[in-house]
């Protein structure tokens, strides 16, 4: 049993050292990167579905979990330490988690072409900060303190961070492809991620005041703890800074790229509150609301890094349709998990679309196999007992299913896209971050 | 966008106002301490046939200067898909107390304290100053004297100041104090007064990015920071109604910090606890930036230097605060009212002469419905703050003539200076 200590132990170290020959990493992620390339202490394999997690600032909220159970891969940390490599890794590992996703082969030295590409770790630098910058871009412009504290309540980086991260992603990508190795990421390139957020968190506080939702991102939502008037006034702030930010650009056409969002985001809204009649506008109907809701953003700010890079505008239209297939991907995925997630896990409480009356893509492919859910869509579910009927006929029925297969192919053709520009890290993250909208959990 | 260019083609007759030689000397009344050159420029000329002015007749008489109804509150507005959809919406509320159906009806109305006319003194500041040389014949309106973008412009102000007014109108579920109507109406309300004023957010945002004109853009997007600063300015009650603060005495009060910040927040040192000061930032917020910026940026897209930029943004603010001052005004002219805004300058005035009647107000802080409005109407009327209310507009109304001297005479000019004799006190 020792020996096999050891001889593990050495194993460890001698991945220590090929690791360490090929990028610079920090220390604290070294020790995260072993552990992907190995199995924890207790052998337990990390399986098919990617586990990922994201890296959080310092605080003492709860770690964001992007993928999995923490569980696993924090029981390794403290062995890890004692593993004989240094203490700041182990306790760097506490606070950041690895992140592991299947590779297709597993190569004795990483190259990127079969490693594994953590989007999030590739941007640590990049993503740092950037909710701090925006908190700060906030405070600059107001001298009321209510309104700064309402503003920045959800900019705290408990959120995903998806939307910048993406941004940033393509940002990268994009540059790489055009300037090659020795490009770096524009500053305005990542004010259009924190525009993106912060355009985001905007709709989001108008979303919350909306629907009366009581839980976000595991805390109370802006709407509970404030005055009403105030709240919608906050995201009119929020929106308005934001839009100085991007006339600060000075490019008319990322100005155009990026106001278009707006409208797009209240017209779906809209659409939200009417309803179609057949089954085949519905499922129209339900796409061009998600892609106005969701996808448009994604969309339109990888769209905005892009122009901001000097692309063509074949390379502009690739991003665009890149973030588009993501953001339609991401938006199914999180309709499917509104009926098979956790309130726990999500943060938020869920058949949260039930309640509101909305038919989203589950419910919608429902409806072929038990057709009495049609009368239940048009009345949006008001009467007792429509949201528990329908929730069970969903999970009844291969909605749940088709649901997954129609996000699988957006992601897919999102990553069909991206391997069209040049090879890179950050091509390669693109690709992953299909992945990893897929198999999310929250 | 093309939509407007389409009603260009229905306007109505440019009607030239009579030019006549009175000079209006009552505009500035005996305590103006600047020296105003009333000789060589005309100014407010009375419409023929009527001796008193009217603000109806002089915004009608504007607009034909101008082009055509100004307002977007026309068919584009009608027409479109989405207002048609809150139109629906908004039926189901008839019969229920939500706030936003009173928004909706005031943005029709007719009245002194409409809207409609924002964008009117927008394109009459445009049209007044004229443009530079440099600006293409396609961009030109001729007929109109106005460039198409600063009718775009017009249109923005308008759908921002709308927007923040129906924003306005939501009602705070949070209140601890009951809600006299039913819960669902409410939420319902909310939800489309909500959407509306996004919707209009929206459209100005896009608006604005086809002018291509980042500085603009920037400028605009700033009015709408100020906005938004405004509902959060002092004690609000629990539906966010503004209640004053209490009056500082002198010793107290910081010195104050000049105001002539464009894109950077309004600074509020030396603001809270200061009477004149106080109500100053708060309708420079709620109103006087908005106006301000809009004139600003529509002498930006002329291609005017910065200077006479700076000069349309005074324009503007000072305007909408003697504009603010005549409406505080109203209210104590007249038959006693119900109740009356807690923040009008004659209150905040009495207030500060009186700081025991702070009392009154504290009894407001949950809501400004349970304030004692006919003691502070006595109490106001006893004082002289009326008097105080009546300089300040009057200062206020001298510094938007100075600004409008400089430029060109023309009907622009002549009409503008109409409206701001329209809105004297003098005239209540």
């Amino acid at each position: 049993m020792l020996v096999w200590c050891v001889c593990y132990v050495v194993h460890i170290v001698k991945r220590f050292v090929a690791v360490v020959a090929m990028a610079c990493l920090s220390s604290s992620r070294l020790c995260a990167r072993v552990q992907d390339k190995l199995l924890c202490q207790f052998g337990h394999k990390v399986r098919k579905q990617t586990v990922f997690v994201k890296l959080k600032p310092p605080g003492p909220s709860p770690l964001r979990i992007f993928g999995k159970t923490c569980q696993r891969v924090s029981t390794c940390g403290p062995t890890c330490g004692t593993g004989g490599i240094n203490a700041a890794a182990t306790s760097g590992l506490v606070r950041r988690m690895a992140s592991s996703l299947q590779s297709t082969s597993t190569g004795s030295l990483p190259d990127y072409g079969t490693q594994i590409v953590d989007p999030y770790r590739l941007l640590e630098d990049d993503l740092n900060g950037i909710y701090e910058d925006i908190r700060s871009e906030l405070e600059r412009n107001t001298n009321q303190p209510e309104l700064n504290t309402i503003a920045t309540y959800y900019f705290d980086g408990q959120g995903k961070a998806l939307r910048p991260m993406v941004a940033i992603l393509m940002a990268r990508a994009v540059n790489y492809h055009v300037y090659g190795e020795n490009s770096a990421l524009l500053p305005s390139q990542r004010q259009v991620a924190m525009i993106s957020e912060m355009i985001h968190s905007a709709s989001l506080i108008h979303d919350d005041v909306i629907d009366q939702s009581d839980f976000r991102r595991g805390k109370p939502s802006v709407n509970v703890l404030w005055n009403h008037k105030k709240v919608a006034m906050a995201g009119d702030f929020i929106l308005a800074v934001a839009s100085m930010m991007i006339a600060r650009l000075r490019s008319d056409d990322v100005t155009l790229v990026l106001s278009q969002v707006v409208t797009d985001l209240v017209q779906g809204e809209f659409m939200q509150l009417g309803s179609k009649e057949t089954e085949n506008e519905r499922f129209a109907h339900y796409l061009t609301k998600t892609y106005r809701k969701t996808a448009s953003l994604i969309a339109n700010s990888v769209k905005a890094v892009a122009l901001l890079s000097g692309a063509d505008e074949s390379t502009s239209e690739l991003a665009f349709q890149y973030g588009r297939n993501l953001g339609l991907s991401f938006q199914l995925v999180d309709d499917l998990l509104d009926f098979v997630s956790s309130a726990h896990a999500m943060g938020k409480p869920t058949a949260a679309d039930l309640k509101l009356g909305l038919a989203t893509a589950p419910v919608l492919f429902a409806c072929e196999k038990y057709p009495e859910l049609n009368p239940m869509i048009m009345r949006r579910f008001q009467e007792p007992g429509d949201v528990q009927k329908a929730y069970e006929l969903v999970h009844k029925s291969r909605g749940l299913e088709q649901t997954r297969f129609l996000a699988r192919k957006h992601g897919a053709e999102a990553a069909r896209l991206a391997a069209d520009l040049a090879d890179s890290p950050y091509q390669k993250g693109l690709v992953v971050t299909t992945d990893l909208v897929l198999n999310r959990i929250k | 966008m093309s939509l407007s260019r389409l009603y260009c083609v229905v306007r109505s007759d440019l009607v030239k106002v009579q030019s006549s030689s009175a000079l209006v000397s009552k505009l500035w009344g005996p305590c103006t301490t600047r020296e105003v050159n009333t000789c060589s420029t005309q100014r407010a000329s009375v419409a023929q046939h009527n001796s008193k002015p009217d603000w109806n007749r002089a915004v009608s008489e504007a607009e034909k200067i101008v082009g055509y109804p100004t307002s977007f509150l026309s068919l584009r507005w009608v027409l479109s898909d989405e207002i048609a959809n809150v139109a629906l919406h908004l039926r189901k509320l008839v019969g229920s107390n939500h706030p936003l159906l009173k928004t909706a009806k005031n943005l029709i109305y007719n009245g002194k304290n409409n809207m409609q006319a924002w964008g009117l003194i927008v394109l009459l500041v445009s049209k007044a100053a004229g443009h530079s040389p440099e600006i293409p014949d396609m961009e030109q309106d001729k007929a109109a004297g106005v460039l198409h973008s600063q009718r775009a412009l017009a249109e923005v102000t308008e759908m921002i100041r709308t927007s923040h007014l129906v924003h306005k109108g939501l009602v705070n579920m949070n209140s601890r104090q009951p809600i006299a109507a039913e819960p669902d109406d409410m939420m319902f309300g909310n939800k489309i007064a909500l959407l509306s004023g996004d919707y209009l957010l929206a459209n100005s945002c896009s608006e604005l990015a086809n002018l291509r004109n980042q500085e603009l853009v920037e400028l605009m997007s700033s009015a709408v920071r100020d906005l938004a600063e405004a509902e959060f300015l002092g004690e609000r009650d629990e539906q966010n109604n503004p209640l004053p603060s209490r009056p500082l005495p002198k010793e107290e009060r910081q010195p104050a910090t000049e105001w002539d910040c464009i894109i950077d927040p309004l600074p509020m040192a030396g603001v809270i606890g200061s009477a004149g000061r106080e109500w100053a930032a708060r309708h420079v917020l709620a109103a006087g930036a908005l106006l301000g910026k809009s004139c600003s940026a529509a002498l930006k897209l002329a291609g005017h230097n910065s200077q006479l930029q700076t000069q349309g943004y005074l324009f503007g603010c000072h305007l909408a605060l003697a504009w603010q001052a005549f409406l505080d005004l109203e209210a104590f002219t007249g038959p006693e009212p119900a109740s009356f805004s807690l923040v009008g300058a004659p209150l905040a005035f009495t207030l500060e002469a009186r700081p025991e009647l702070y009392e009154y107000i504290e009894a407001g802080r949950k809501s400004v419905h349970d304030v004692d409005y006919h003691a502070l109407y006595k109490a106001v009327l006893e004082g002289d703050g009326l008097e105080q209310t009546k300089q300040l507009q009057r200062e206020h109304i001298a510094c938007a003539v100075q600004v409008l001297d400089s430029f060109p005479n023309c009907d622009a000019r002549t009409a503008l200076a109409n409206i701001i004799v329209a809105m004297h006190h003098e005239h209540l």
